[in-house]
């Protein structure tokens, strides 16, 4: 157990500054911005619909949301239960699929729709854009620093940050505010989020959390569907939350409620 | 303060004076080729190239819109779907005679041969038919694109205005409907809703559609609360029904006095802010003239 109190010097010679804190740090960035440029390279946005009855398929799903969210502030009763039952029925009847003689065979394997397998590929290169360039610095830190102790925090620590800054180094009394080569490494892989905005902008591929968030893409052809996805399913679902939907108008009474929200007194 | 105002106007180049200012601009925007340099390279840069271009072509001058149209052909590539669409748009502005426009009408077709989803086109192709005076044809395209894309606001509402110019209200309420909801709120909708029941309310069913005609116009109004087509459609529909004996005349009567009122309202305002309301002058006449028409009870 180290000596409560007593301050722990180790003399660093000051080159492990400038050979190996450093350089981490630039090569951290570095590849960072490559990660940027190459996901920008070789993203390829997403397929829009190739035919018309395909363009249906997604987006009859889209106008049933639609329906039941904003049906309550434009229509009325009659007009409600009229479009409801279109869209229950075409639902119900498959007649938005986009070959409706396929209903309820099993959806095809991604891996044989070359659909699909686009998308699959995209997530694969997506993933494996951040796999390579991490399991490459990574032996190379390990290769070259491992073991080094290159930094001391300004500030004690919590026995718990232990393994967090000292992985790597295998000394149980070592004060937690030292750190280590390799978890030099993993601080700037997980706190660089912010040099890459500087840098890059906000919405920049190297962030790892927009990769994460899944790929919403503001474009405008929307796909609820995701590859392998049975749209039949969803469309009975779909249809089950219409024929449950409650029908209320907020058009109703407006006239009141402007006249007392918006008339000055004495109309 | 104005200044600011009045450069958002500008740049949005939506009515004819805003336009013609906006391609006035043309050179200065266009400047000497300066080729991408990354402080252009922006897509709001470009959103003001296509506009320019719009503005250009409203304004007549062809040479400057080609300009844009190459500039952002070069950047974007010809097959680019949008770009597609904005050079039709172009072909058919300089068209010179109907021969013209069928000839942008076969190519159309055979874009859409080759990639049946081309939003672009497909719009391009029924405002096409629309200007060639084929307004049947111009909505049974309409409702091929709409069937494929029931989501496209825009498309409903060009629809119901189709159908409108066809004399077909039922039809275009329910296309407005359709767009409605879309955009729930957007109040320029809900009024022009209330116009069309307005309109349509002339046969049997009028207590009911004057009755959501007012509905719609007092949505639109509690959206944007000084919204001018708003209360001079509600003034309308609310003498309408007063006229009719439908509804409660106590409410209506109210409705009318508070349309008047805010109507006035905003024709003093707006006047003396002449420059800024520029664009929508036409509007303030058409309210000036309906208030002449029920003087204030004061």
């Amino acid at each position: 157990m180290a000596i409560q109190g007593a301050e722990q010097t180790i003399l660093r010679d000051p080159a492990l500054f400038y050979w190996i804190l450093f350089p981490i740090s630039i090569v951290m960035i570095l590849t960072g911005i490559l990660r940027h440029y190459a996901t920008v390279m070789m993203n390829n946005p997403p397929k829009s619909a190739a035919t018309l009855a395909e363009s249906r398929e997604r987006l009859a799903l889209l106008r049933g949301v639609n329906l039941r969210n904003n049906a309550c502030s434009v229509l009325d009763r009659e007009a409600f239960e009229v479009r409801k039952n279109y869209m229950v029925t075409g639902f119900r009847s498959g007649a938005f699929l986009k070959d409706p003689n396929n209903r309820g065979q099993p959806p095809a394997n991604p891996m044989t729709d070359p659909a699909g397998m686009e998308a699959m590929m995209g997530m694969l290169k997506g993933n494996m854009m951040m796999m390579i360039p991490q399991t490459l610095i990574m032996s190379w830190i390990n290769a070259f620093f491992s073991g080094f102790v290159i930094l001391k925090l300004p500030f004690p620590l919590t026995i718990r940050f232990k393994s967090m800054l000292q992985s790597g180094v295998m000394t149980r009394d070592l004060d937690v505010q030292w750190v280590s080569s390799l978890s030099w490494y993993f601080l700037n892989l997980m706190g660089l989020q912010s040099v890459f905005g500087f840098i890059l902008g906000s919405d920049n591929a190297a962030n790892q959390m927009a990769q994460q968030m899944g790929m919403a893409n503001p474009a405008a052809m929307v796909n609820p569907l995701q590859p392998g996805q049975d749209p039949d399913k969803l469309y009975l679902s779909e249809a089950e939350n219409l024929e449950v939907m409650e029908h209320f108008c907020i058009l109703d009474g407006v006239e009141e409620r402007i006249l007392q929200n918006f008339a000055p007194a004495g109309i | 303060m104005a200044g600011t105002v009045s450069d958002v106007r500008e740049i949005s180049g939506s009515d004819m004076i805003s336009a013609l200012h906006l391609a006035q601009q043309a050179p200065v925007i266009l400047g000497p080729e300066s080729g991408s340099t990354s402080a252009t390279d922006t897509a709001a840069y470009y959103a003001r190239i296509e506009q320019l271009m719009l503005a250009c072509l409203r304004t007549g001058d062809d040479q400057s819109a080609h300009t844009c149209l190459n500039r952002l052909s070069l950047r974007f590539g010809p097959s680019n779907e949008r770009i597609m669409g904005l050079r039709g748009l172009y072909e058919e502005a300089t068209a010179k005679d109907q021969a013209a426009l069928e000839k942008c009408l076969q190519e159309y077709d055979h874009t859409l041969s080759q990639s049946p989803v081309n939003v672009p086109i497909l719009k391009r192709r029924v405002a096409l038919l629309r200007s060639l005076n084929r307004p049947t044809d111009a909505i049974s395209a309409l409702i091929q694109l709409l069937d494929a894309i029931p989501t496209d606001a825009e498309a409903w509402c060009e629809l119901a205005d189709l159908y409108q110019t066809q004399g077909l209200g039922a039809q275009a309420i329910f296309s407005l409907e359709e767009a409605l909801l879309i955009a729930p709120n957007s109040w320029n909708i809900h009024a022009r809703l209330g116009e069309l029941l307005y309109i349509t309310s002339t046969d049997g069913d009028a207590p009911r559609l004057l009755g959501k005609s007012v509905q719609h116009f007092s949505r639109s109004i509690e959206l944007c609360d000084d919204y001018l087509r708003g209360f001079y459609g509600l003034t309308l529909a609310s003498t309408r029904m007063l006229e009719n004996n439908y509804g409660q005349p106590q409410t209506l009567e109210r409705l009318k006095a508070f349309a008047l009122h805010q109507l006035g309202e905003i024709v003093k305002t707006r006047s003396v802010d002449d420059q800024h309301w520029a664009s929508s002058r036409s509007e303030l006449i058409a309210a000036k003239e309906l208030l002449n028409r029920f003087p204030l009870k004061v």
